[in-house]
């Protein structure tokens, strides 16, 4: 082993210098970033220029000035941080009582084949069907206020997180439990320290669809029977023939979109760093 | 019943028969069968036999993973029922909990047992030291190679500090090289653990020369459904190196035993005939 180290070093302190030796350019090591801002512009501006020539009506197609102008306008008008809160706070509670409910229940159907076999087709099923066909039950049953917003959340974000935490504990490595079982761990240590960790990349993947489909349930519960959010802010506007504004409002759901997204990945790199192998 | 030099019996094994049932046909099929033998205090005992002929199986019935289907099977005078304190196992494959650190991997039996006070956090530090780990601590297991990876779950095992401890083919995933190192660390570590120098063990393994080099006693298996052909004692002096494997006591023994264990298989039928 040492002698082939020894007999191969000089030879690549002596190589001539290739492609791999010199440092990438700065277009190379930001290339998808650059590429994905350079077609949002190529978009963006086009729109512009068709509004500017006139071939588009801004009166219905609204135009990227005229949205950051709208801005402007919902934020003079009340319109821009109240929302904001308001839908976040909808989603905010809804993430947060799908996880109490969806991951100890997860992991208990999960480690139960029993209690696997009596749920799944239910939880899979629910999963499937879209969350939207729900919401006139759901205003039947709750009416329209914020409960009710927060049932439809909760709807949408507990089922992709449920069905992620169940197949997680499913899948959990044999092995880990055989060590939790030599070593004498109690039934809540092994759940708290081998099962939840085991289960993280899992409980994490189902977190990030959790994410997604919480915000689109909350944004709909406002479109429907909202009187605040940005959903409801979208569906006003539009209604006063505002496009400007409406589309003000969807660039700002937009932006909670990408950081709920980015946050979300920041949190699994931060939790399951140790998952993913040596190569 | 003590042995030779007075020590002890650790766990004995009578008559056990281990085996599972089949469960559309009901039929019983024996892993192991008429089983008996026993050790004693401190020793270092390999068992070896042809692929299939059940050690490992008792091997995790000793460590309480597996309940046997009759016989006694008893350490310290009292019959083994499930696994505890006093027993602790080194997995042949990587055991080890990734979202955990080379240091709280050790920790993990003595923090199971409520035990990681500030001795056992002393114990953690100085198995980490003995096992050849120092400096390695705050690594996680996909940062570690094999052999290291075995290390840290020879020190989770040793961390504990059970009665008996219990081998399965620990070096089997290893490369040659990697395995020829760990077996003579195995001796050191096993020798030098001053909470209990010299504690009893138990080792599974499918390689003669291994099972050699590190027992004091090897028991060789027959094929499934298995059962103890011979107990040999190896009188090698202790401590032993890599120098024994070239000495030629370890040489007769190691061909005896490989001759025994291939006869069990039916790779040696046609040599006698």
């Amino acid at each position: 082993m040492t002698d082939t180290v020894e007999r191969g070093a000089p030879v690549i302190e002596s190589r001539p210098l290739t492609e791999l030796d010199r440092r990438p350019t700065f277009f190379a090591r930001h290339k998808s970033l650059l590429l994905g801002l350079i077609g949002g512009l190529i978009v963006l501006s086009s729109w512009q220029t068709l509004v500017w020539v006139g071939v588009v009506d801004d009166k219905f197609a609204s135009s990227p000035l005229g949205a950051i102008e709208g801005i402007g306008y919902l934020a003079e008008s009340g319109m821009l941080w109240e929302p904001t809160f308001s839908t976040l706070t909808s989603v905010g509670l809804g993430i947060l009582i799908s996880i109490v409910i969806g991951v100890p229940l997860g992991l208990v159907i999960g480690r139960s084949s029993v209690l696997h076999g009596l749920a799944e087709p239910l939880i899979s099923i629910m999963y499937s069907v879209p969350f939207v066909v729900f919401l006139p039950i759901i205003i039947f049953w709750f009416g329209i206020d914020d409960t009710a917003r927060l049932v439809i959340v909760v709807w949408a974000a507990v089922f992709p997180l449920l069905i992620n935490v169940v197949a997680g504990a499913r899948n959990l490595d044999a092995n880990y439990l055989q060590v939790s079982r030599v070593f004498c761990s109690s039934r809540l240590k092994t759940l708290w320290s081998v099962s939840l960790p085991g289960t993280m990349p899992y409980i994490l993947a189902g977190f990030r669809q959790a994410v997604a489909r919480s915000l689109v349930g909350a944004i709909v519960a406002e479109l429907f029977m909202g009187t605040e959010g940005l959903g409801y802010v979208v569906q006003a506007e539009t209604s006063n023939f505002q496009m400007d504004h409406a589309m003000a409002a969807i660039g700002v759901i937009a932006v909670i979109a990408v950081l709920l997204t980015r946050g979300v990945a920041w949190l699994e790199s931060r939790l399951t760093f140790w998952s993913g192998s040596v190569d | 019943m003590d042995d030779a030099t007075g020590r002890p019996v650790k766990l004995d094994v009578s008559d056990v028969c281990i085996g599972y049932r089949d469960r559309r046909s009901g039929s019983f099929f024996a892993a192991v069968q008429d089983l008996g033998f026993q050790i004693h205090e401190n020793e270092f005992i390999a068992i070896v036999g042809p692929s299939g002929c059940g050690k490992t199986t008792f091997l995790s019935a000793v460590a309480g993973l597996l309940p046997i289907a009759h016989g006694t099977l008893e350490l310290n005078g009292a019959p083994i029922t499930g696994p505890a304190e006093d027993r602790s196992l080194v997995f042949q494959q990587a055991s080890l909990f990734p979202w955990r650190t080379v240091a709280a991997n050790i920790a993990y039996g003595l923090e199971a047992q409520r035990r990681l006070d500030a001795a056992g956090r002393q114990r953690v530090a100085d198995l980490i030291e003995l096992v050849g780990l120092a400096g390695k601590e705050g690594k996680y297991p996909r940062e570690l190679s094999g052999g290291m990876s075995q290390r840290v779950n020879l020190a989770r095992a040793l961390a504990t500090d059970p009665d008996l401890l219990l081998l399965d083919e620990p070096f089997a995933a290893l490369d040659a090289q990697t395995r020829e190192v760990m077996q003579e660390e195995l001796t050191r570590i096993w020798q030098a653990d001053e909470a209990g120098a010299g504690k009893t063990a138990l080792f599974i393994t499918h390689d003669v020369p291994e099972a050699v080099f590190l027992a004091d006693r090897v028991l060789v298996f027959s094929a499934s459904p298995g059962r103890l052909v011979e107990s040999v004692p190896i009188d090698l002096p202790r401590p032993r190196n890599r120098d024994v494997k070239r000495s030629p006591e370890f040489m007769d023994q190691t061909e005896y035993l490989l001759d025994l264990v291939m006869r069990q298989s039916g790779l040696r039928q046609e040599v006698e005939s």
